[in-house]
């Protein structure tokens, strides 16, 4: 199989999965793809022996983790093109994103790395100069394109027996010693103990650790799944 | 030959110094620093051998006091092996310190402590795999039980490598790491931190200040996070290969009851409450004993000797400093710190802490500060010590300012000795209550008024678990030591300066000139100056100099029951006694020691005069 188709497919099932919440069928996934489904079959035998997906008996299809990371890194470009060949370049949409399909396949990881980085300075500097439409244009888009400018809930918006994955960490003079106790972005957490002014009790690496309210209001974290 | 001991807070290390070094045991203070390293020789097939006991951290790259003396520690070789010791049930979090302290590349040896604990959860650890990964020996011990403990000297001193781990860096990091070896010709480990921003080369800092901002404007990350990601998630690599979970049935967690506002809060305020009574009645009872027993045998012998008035008054003075410290350090002070540390070896006060965040931060404070607060029921001088644990200057200040109000047990002895015995109980108490107003008070308007940041409660929960006897004793016999050698040398001064004061019949003076205050403003005796004045010496020296002082026991006799009221309130409040202030001004400045002392004398005087006013 073409290394491009099988990125295709790889991001066409993460996709999915975003939109839906559960993993495609077959069906649907040729029918999203625009292809006969007796040409998905072999191809998902063949993604199934690479180790990218595994195929249920209901026939529904499940990234490994494998597939998951290249799924979502090939997503990660598809967007950052799009928005760079859009929004930079002034192409029309789906023009870019028909574009970016085919780029998406060939491009490495520091042009993309660098592709954002480009992305956001120009929203920075235009934040400054055009004001507020600017700001929520430019929020909504780092968030979208990286996810890792912080517009995440704060982990004090959550309740006892949650579970979140740290996102960020705001502040400097606390952040040192969360990052040494394991709070470092990326970082699975659960919420054990929530007092009434805010203060936690985390379970983090197998360790319990207490938190003042002005340190969780720092910490910025998303739901865990 | 050294061998030092490097690990978490709890990760057992105290425990294994103990057990390797017993009782000869010495406190060491390095240069500009307060935090003590414990040192103990030992003996091994004809080698001595030096143990030193590091402070507990969690990371080589932070600014405080103890990770600081920890990381100039192995940058200038302090020791020849390291042994570092890991909690095995917190392996992963514990390896982030160990992959931290590999990059110094010192000779070291790995103690995987609390194997027993471990073992209980389900946990196996693979000891060869381990060994393999670390590069290093691999010891699997059990302090608690003693277990492999007697392995850890021959290990140290026969097998010890340099530890061949390296964290496998985000590539960013990795060449600006090389790419300031290769200009500036610093190894890695200094780079990391120059990164960090910690260092004190100008040019090496200004180098990887100019990367560090690159990389971060790359990453949208700063770049302790990154560098703190990659050791973790190397951490988590090591121990996803070397630990096994078998399935276990949970234990019954403790923390369910003591970590809920209910019934965690009643809990805790019948265990404060528990200690500081135990305390009390232990210690009067303790304190009757010694005094008595110093009288007898060195006092009485002593005033037979009848030496020349001059000498006859400094040694009096000289022995009473002395029944006076080991009166009050050993029944109260020792004591509490017995109820103190076993407490903190249960695992509990964290609990604590977490539970009194949300009361301390009505007084502008967090979590933390209920350590120095509760210690301070015992006695100011190891409260103010403590105070260290809080972070920035602000909460240590305002901590400071309620430490030396909070009534001490020397104080509770002379509320009790004067008020509850002659006024009345329930007056007794008031007098509680009116310090506890004030102290609220003062914290409202500090907390509004003092400049500086708060920092906020960041607390690990120690592992609920029996405390040990021996460390109990041996924690607490090393801090009684400190507070003595802070507190005798003040206190033998002091006493022998009122002595003389006395001698040169300079106590009528004193009360001539204080009379205005004393006998107008506060309605006493003019004795009483003299006494207040023996109070800021210790302060139930207040009570005892005014018995003498009235020539009766029955002090109800010759002061009405307000004058007494006021007499206690004011020796209550007034002046932290001089062992008080001298610690104020080693750990805080001079500054702070005297802004406490002037507030609380105005305070003690204030108050004074007003109940005089009131209830005259």
């Amino acid at each position: 199989m073409q290394p491009s188709l099988r990125e295709d497919y790889l991001e066409a099932i993460q996709l999915f999965f975003k939109k839906n919440a559960r993993p495609p069928h077959t069906g649907e996934l040729a029918s999203g793809m625009g292809k006969p489904v007796s040409m998905v079959h072999p191809d998902m035998e063949e993604l199934v022996s690479a180790g990218d997906v595994t195929v249920s008996a209901e026939e529904a299809i499940t990234l490994t983790a494998q597939g998951q990371r290249t799924g979502e890194s090939v997503i990660k470009k598809h967007e950052t093109l799009q928005c760079f060949l859009s929004e930079i370049l002034g192409m029309d949409s789906s023009t870019a994103s028909e574009e970016a399909c085919t780029l998406e396949h060939a491009v490495s990881d520091e042009t993309i790395d660098r592709l954002g980085q480009l992305i956001v300075t120009r929203d920075r500097s235009r934040h400054h100069r055009q004001g507020k439409h600017a700001i929520h244009e430019g929020d909504r888009r780092t968030g979208e394109e990286s996810g890792d400018s912080c517009q995440s809930y704060s982990i004090s918006d959550f309740s006892e027996g949650e579970h979140v994955i740290i996102q960020c960490i705001h502040g400097r003079a606390c952040a040192q010693r969360l990052l040494d106790l394991g709070l470092v972005p990326g970082e699975r957490v659960t919420i054990k103990r929530k007092l009434s002014n805010g203060a936690l009790l985390l379970q983090v690496k197998g360790c319990d650790v207490a938190l003042g309210p002005e340190i969780t209001s720092a910490i910025g974290v998303e739901r865990s799944p | 030959m050294k061998i030092a001991l490097l690990g978490n807070p709890g990760a057992g290390k105290s425990l294994i110094f103990n057990q390797l070094t017993g009782l000869g045991v010495e406190v060491n203070r390095y240069p500009g620093s307060s935090v003590a390293i414990e040192c103990g020789p030992v003996c091994y097939k004809g080698e001595k051998t030096e143990i030193i006991d590091l402070p507990g951290i969690y990371s080589l790259d932070g600014s405080s006091e103890e990770e600081t003396l920890v990381r100039t520690f192995l940058t200038s070789g302090g020791a020849d092996v390291i042994a570092a010791v890991l909690d095995a049930t917190r392996l992963e979090r514990n390896l982030y310190l160990f992959v931290q302290a590999a990059e110094f590349s010192p000779k070291m040896i790995a103690v995987i402590n609390m194997i027993d604990d471990a073992e209980r959860q389900g946990l196996f650890i693979d000891e060869k795999a381990l060994c393999s990964l670390l590069k290093v020996p691999v010891i699997l011990t059990a302090a608690s039980e003693g277990r492999n403990i007697d392995r850890i000297l021959p290990v140290a001193l026969g097998e010890a490598t340099r530890a061949g781990v390296q964290v496998p860096y985000d590539h960013h990091i990795e060449a600006a790491l090389r790419s300031l070896e290769k200009n500036i010709g610093t190894p890695a480990h200094v780079n990391l931190l120059a990164l960090q921003g910690i260092g004190d080369d100008p040019v090496l800092l200004d180098a990887a200040g100019a990367i560090a901002h690159e990389i971060e404007l790359r990453h949208h990350m700063s770049v302790s996070q990154i560098i703190a990601t990659n050791r973790h998630n190397f951490a988590r690599q090591i121990t996803a290969a070397v630990v096994r979970q078998s399935a276990q049935k949970k234990p019954y967690d403790l923390d369910s009851l003591l970590t809920r506002p209910f019934p965690g809060i009643p809990i805790l305020c019948m265990i404060l409450f528990l200690l500081l009574l135990s305390v009390f009645v232990i210690g009067s009872w303790m304190e009757g004993i010694v005094v008595a027993a110093f009288t007898t045998s060195v006092i009485t012998p002593f005033t037979t000797l009848s030496l020349p008035p001059l000498w006859d008054r400094i040694g009096f003075s000289l022995l009473v400093a002395l029944q006076a410290g080991f009166g009050i350090a050993f029944p109260f002070v020792f004591s509490f710190y017995i109820g103190l540390s076993l407490l903190e070896d249960t695992g509990y006060m964290t609990r604590a802490a977490f539970l009194a965040d949300r009361a301390m931060h009505r007084i502008g404070l967090h979590g933390e500060a209920i350590v120095p607060m509760v210690i301070g029921f015992g006695c100011t001088v190891p409260a103010i010590m403590s105070l260290r644990l809080l972070k920035t200057r602000r909460e240590q200040t305002i901590a400071a300012f309620l430490v030396t109000m909070i009534p001490c047990s020397a104080r509770t002895v002379v509320i009790a000795g004067i008020v509850a015995a002659f006024v009345g109980i329930a007056w007794a108490f008031s007098i509680y209550l009116i310090v506890f107003v004030l102290l609220i008070l003062t914290a409202l308007v500090l907390g509004r008024t003092t400049p500086g940041e708060q920092f906020g409660m960041i607390v690990e929960m120690s592992t609920l678990r029996r405390p040990q006897a021996r460390l109990v004793l041996a924690k607490s016999w090393i801090r009684i030591k400190e507070f003595l050698f802070i507190a005798m040398p003040v206190l033998i001064v002091t006493s022998i300066g009122l002595g003389l004061f006395q001698y040169f019949g300079w106590t009528e003076l004193f009360e001539q000139l204080a009379a205005p205050v004393t006998v107008t403003l506060l309605g006493l005796p003019g004795y009483a100056s003299t006494a207040l004045l023996f109070g800021v010496f210790r302060k139930e020296l207040a009570f005892e100099t005014l018995a003498v002082l009235a020539g009766t026991a029955d002090l109800g006799s010759v002061m009405t029951g307000v004058q007494l009221y006021t007499f206690a309130i004011v020796s209550v409040l007034f002046v932290p006694c001089v062992s008080t202030i001298a610690v104020l001004y080693r750990q805080l400045g001079a500054r702070i020691a005297i802004l406490t002392s002037f507030y609380t004398v105005f305070l003690g005087l204030f108050i004074g005069a007003i109940i005089n006013i009131l209830m005259k």
